[in-house]
């Protein structure tokens, strides 16, 4: 009895553990470029807003321009680390034929230190204000930094976690601008 | 005639277990405030930036924000727990969920156990088969045959000692 029960055991076992393997092998990595979110592919969520100058914002009514939209806490360091090549790529649009907007989502900081980051560290595109974390619960976000790309008629394209490079981010524009414009 | 004796004490037992489900099914449960909507749902959800906090417990920036929606929904007053706790659950793709979901690969989660429980109780069910099928029903044929056997020789033996 025992002769013939053990190679069954043994054989159900190997048979789990090599199923278990495939299906780990072969589960979906997501794309490398753009971080997973359920929300590629599909309308922005609603961001109705302040910048921090005090002017409203509304993500619904940028339609028809490419936005880029950074979640940022001026004590985070990835965030200070990629200031620099965010500058770059905002300065890079302003010739572009077709230029992104790009807007820093504020989270979870003050206005002063925001402020006082930006005077030191450059970058003159809008910041808005995420009061209570709504804009970044909305995308998922739950560190900093991120950066989504919105494509003209609204739809969320591209999701980037932790710090980019103005060159990345240039290219995946394009990349993104000339399917669009093939489509 | 003790089956007639107990038969009130059985019906007694089986009204009460009735009532007392019946209390416990229909009885006022859960919260009352939206205060403690609230913190019944954030006690259900995982602090996505924290290591096994909820969202009731943390303090971290991304988990405020979380018990802010979570707010901000029951306010509105339109969903469900449920549904609230799937929505956060979708856009943060179930890392916010502290209870694993029970379907596709998180449904491992529940079955293994429960396989493993079944797998462990049919084996030991297999082995204590075999166990009393080796301890036998008895002397065989053989045994009886053997111990006649070792008993006459025995007896040769004293009988020659005797002589």
């Amino acid at each position: 009895m025992q002769r013939r029960v053990a190679p069954i055991v043994a054989a159900l076992i190997g048979v789990v553990a090599v199923a278990l393997m495939v299906m780990l092998a072969t589960a979906k990595t997501g794309n490398k470029d753009s971080a997973s979110s359920p929300l590629l592919g599909k309308s922005a969520p609603v961001v109705k807003t302040t910048t921090i100058d005090g002017r409203p914002f509304d993500l619904s009514r940028r339609r028809g321009s490419w936005v880029a939209l950074n979640f940022f806490n001026s004590t985070c360091v990835p965030c200070r680390q990629e200031q620099p090549e965010l500058v770059k790529f905002v300065d890079a649009q302003k010739t572009a034929t077709n230029p992104v907007e790009f807007y820093t989502v504020i989270n979870d900081d003050s206005d002063s230190a925001v402020k006082a980051f930006f005077d030191a560290n450059g970058g003159d595109w809008p910041k808005i204000h995420d009061d209570d974390g709504a804009i970044a619960v909305a995308f998922g976000v739950a560190k900093v930094p991120e950066t989504w790309i919105i494509d003209p008629n609204g739809f969320v394209r591209l999701r980037i976690i932790g710090a980019v490079t103005a060159d990345f981010l240039t290219q995946k524009i394009n990349d993104m601008q000339r399917q669009m414009d093939g489509s | 005639m003790s089956r007639l004796k107990s038969w009130p004490v059985w019906m007694l037992m089986g009204l009460l277990a009735v009532a007392m489900l019946t209390v416990g099914a229909n009885r006022a449960s859960g919260p009352h405030t939206q205060s403690e909507r609230i913190d019944a749902i954030t006690q259900r959800l995982a602090c996505p930036t924290c290591q096994g906090e909820s969202v009731y417990v943390s303090r971290a920036a991304a988990a405020e924000s979380i018990r802010n929606e979570v707010a901000r929904q029951v306010a509105v007053g339109q969903k469900s727990d449920d549904q609230i706790i799937a929505g956060i659950a979708a856009t943060f793709q179930a890392r916010v969920l502290l209870v694993p979901r029970a379907t596709g690969f998180d449904s491992l989660i529940w079955i293994l156990p429960i396989v493993v429980l079944v797998c462990a109780v049919a084996g030991l069910a297999l082995a204590f088969r075999k166990w009393r099928r080796n301890q036998g029903g008895g002397a065989t044929d053989e045994d009886r045959q053997l111990v006649a056997r070792l008993l006459a020789e025995q007896n040769d033996v004293t009988d020659e000692e005797n002589i």
